[in-house]
């Protein structure tokens, strides 16, 4: 009887000894989200140009600081990405656009101008938050309409106003936060162009590619930034009224993380200008085509271009 | 990739992101580990508690039983309400979950052990403490650790889950798999090693059980 005493004694002592080991430092292994002065938080949702870009700040902060990063990941939406910020679950949003941060987030008009959208959001996130909005990273993603090249052909489609006269047959498929945006969500579209669809399924974004390609939807509304365009052969159509604003797509940061490391400044600026949309797409179609993950995507382009180190 | 087929697939994803999945593969891991062992913790002693005070077992159980009736992803989303997002909301939501099988296990192998033989240890002369860890304890034993066992598995599949409030795991390949194109592989590549972990850890949690069992016991 003394024995098993002995052995619970061992197994706990064990337990003990060993788990911190393994686990480093408090309760981590698990480098926390808790907020500590010494570790970066990237979020970032479920797309993979957020996965991806999320990775390329948290590896370029780790390489060229002493930081520690962690990302908070599969957030599902930008409000809940803006959400995490502004209660310091995260310091930094990988991607954000512009024009869902004006109407979606800051709740203001809609503008058709990139650059005046842009300006109204770094002064509000700077006034409301004390947030810093970068500049951008030098791409914008826009919602597209897009149709298989069967249906495509079959129906003479090239523009979106086209869609008009089949409107009436067509299920289209969309991201299920776009359908109550305001200032260019499905009810304005409807307005704007004049027509709606015989029915539109919200679903998350990443699954209108494949619902187009199994024929379960006509038409589908998604990201001209996305790689399954390419992999799928999709045929983009042109939104010939100009409804869908570019999203320029920058990231933000919250103002103390840059008061405590004001290296990180500097440094985030190195990304500003570096991905275009042509980069974004193919860096997005390694992840979703070529089955690279998120990570290794970010490495292998930080690495290509020498961590961005040129232009200090 | 569309060439080759889904296990082709897989095992092409593993060579290019061994690392990544190995990441993620010991962080799930310690995540459901923590929340199962702070449940042990808390658990045990509250089961051996209700064991002796049979008036609080009812009351106990059920709170306990009314938890695990909260589907996972709302327990989650109320954690996630009081402590933000990331892993400890998943470290909690996993502790609250292992209550329920570690409390009840340990109370039904605490309340079957044969009164007779309490009694003869009392009559031995043991002290109350004496009796809990030479006589109840080794023979509720096989019974505490089943409820231990069951805990760690269905704390692995909660911990997939955690991706959704920023955790990290596996759960982020499969939620990646669902997003994808082609995202079969994906979505295996995600399960496999959870499903692993589960059988890898509760073989272990057997072997563990097999060895803490007192030698008078094993033959019998």
């Amino acid at each position: 009887m003394k024995k098993f005493l002995t052995k619970l004694l061992i197994l706990f002592s064990m337990m003990f000894i060993l788990i911190p080991l393994l686990a480093g430092c408090t309760l981590p292994g698990l480098t926390s989200a808790q907020r500590n002065s010494d570790s970066v938080r990237v979020a970032a949702t479920t797309s993979t140009e957020s996965q991806i870009l999320a990775y390329m700040i948290s590896e370029l902060i780790e390489h060229e600081t002493n930081l520690q990063t962690s990302i908070v990941n599969n957030m599902g939406s930008a409000s809940m990405m803006h959400e995490a910020l502004v209660r310091k679950n995260a310091d930094i949003q990988a991607t954000s656009f512009n024009g869902t941060e004006l109407t979606g987030n800051l709740q203001l008009p809609p503008t058709k101008d990139a650059h005046k959208a842009t300006r109204i959001v770094r002064r509000e996130l700077k006034k409301r938050y004390d947030q810093t909005y970068y500049p951008t990273y030098g791409f914008a993603d826009t919602y597209a309409f897009m149709v298989k090249q069967a249906t495509a052909q079959k129906y003479h489609l090239q523009t979106v106003s086209d869609l008009e006269k089949v409107a009436q047959q067509f299920s289209v498929g969309v991201d299920s936060i776009w359908l109550n945006h305001k200032g260019d969500g499905y009810k304005d579209f409807i307005r704007y162009y004049g027509f709606e669809f015989k029915r539109a399924h919200p679903m998350q974004i990443g699954l209108v590619y494949s619902a187009l390609a199994a024929n379960k939807m006509d038409v589908v509304l998604g990201y001209s930034t996305d790689g399954r365009i390419d992999s799928y052969h999709l045929q983009q159509l042109q939104d010939n009224k100009h409804f869908f604003p570019p999203y320029q797509c920058s990231l933000v940061v919250n103002n103390y993380m840059l008061r405590e490391h004001p290296q990180l400044k500097s440094l985030l600026h190195r990304l500003d200008g570096k991905i275009n949309l042509h980069t974004m797409r193919h860096l997005n179609y390694q992840v979703d085509d070529q089955l690279l993950e998120p990570q290794v995507v970010a490495h292998q382009f930080l690495v290509q271009h020498n961590y961005f180190r040129g232009d200090k | 990739m569309a060439h080759l087929n889904t296990w082709q697939q897989l095992i092409y994803y593993y060579q290019h992101n061994g690392l990544y999945v190995w990441e993620q593969f010991s962080r799930h891991f310690l995540v459901s580990i923590y929340g199962v062992l702070f449940a042990a913790i808390i658990g045990i002693p509250i089961g051996i508690y209700v064991a002796r005070n049979h008036h609080l077992a009812d009351f106990v159980i059920s709170i306990a039983n009314v938890i695990q009736t909260i589907p996972s992803l709302a327990l989650l989303s109320i954690i996630m309400l009081g402590l933000g997002l990331g892993v400890n909301t998943v470290i909690v939501t996993v502790f609250l979950y292992s209550l329920l099988p570690i409390i009840k296990n340990t109370y039904t192998g605490m309340s079957n052990v044969d009164a007779n033989i309490i009694d003869s240890g009392r009559g031995m002369g043991m002290t109350k403490w004496q009796i809990l860890y030479m006589i109840q304890l080794p023979l509720s034993l096989s019974i505490i650790m089943a409820g231990i066992r069951s805990a760690l598995v269905i704390a692995i599949g909660i911990t997939a889950i955690g991706s959704f409030v920023g955790a990290g795991g596996l759960g982020d390949i499969i939620t990646r798999g669902i997003n994808a194109t082609n995202g079969a592989a994906l979505i295996i590549a995600g399960a496999l090693p959870t499903a692993f972990m589960a059988i890898i850890t509760d073989t272990v949690l057997n072997f563990l059980e097999k060895w803490l069992q007192p030698a008078a016991l094993k033959n019998s």
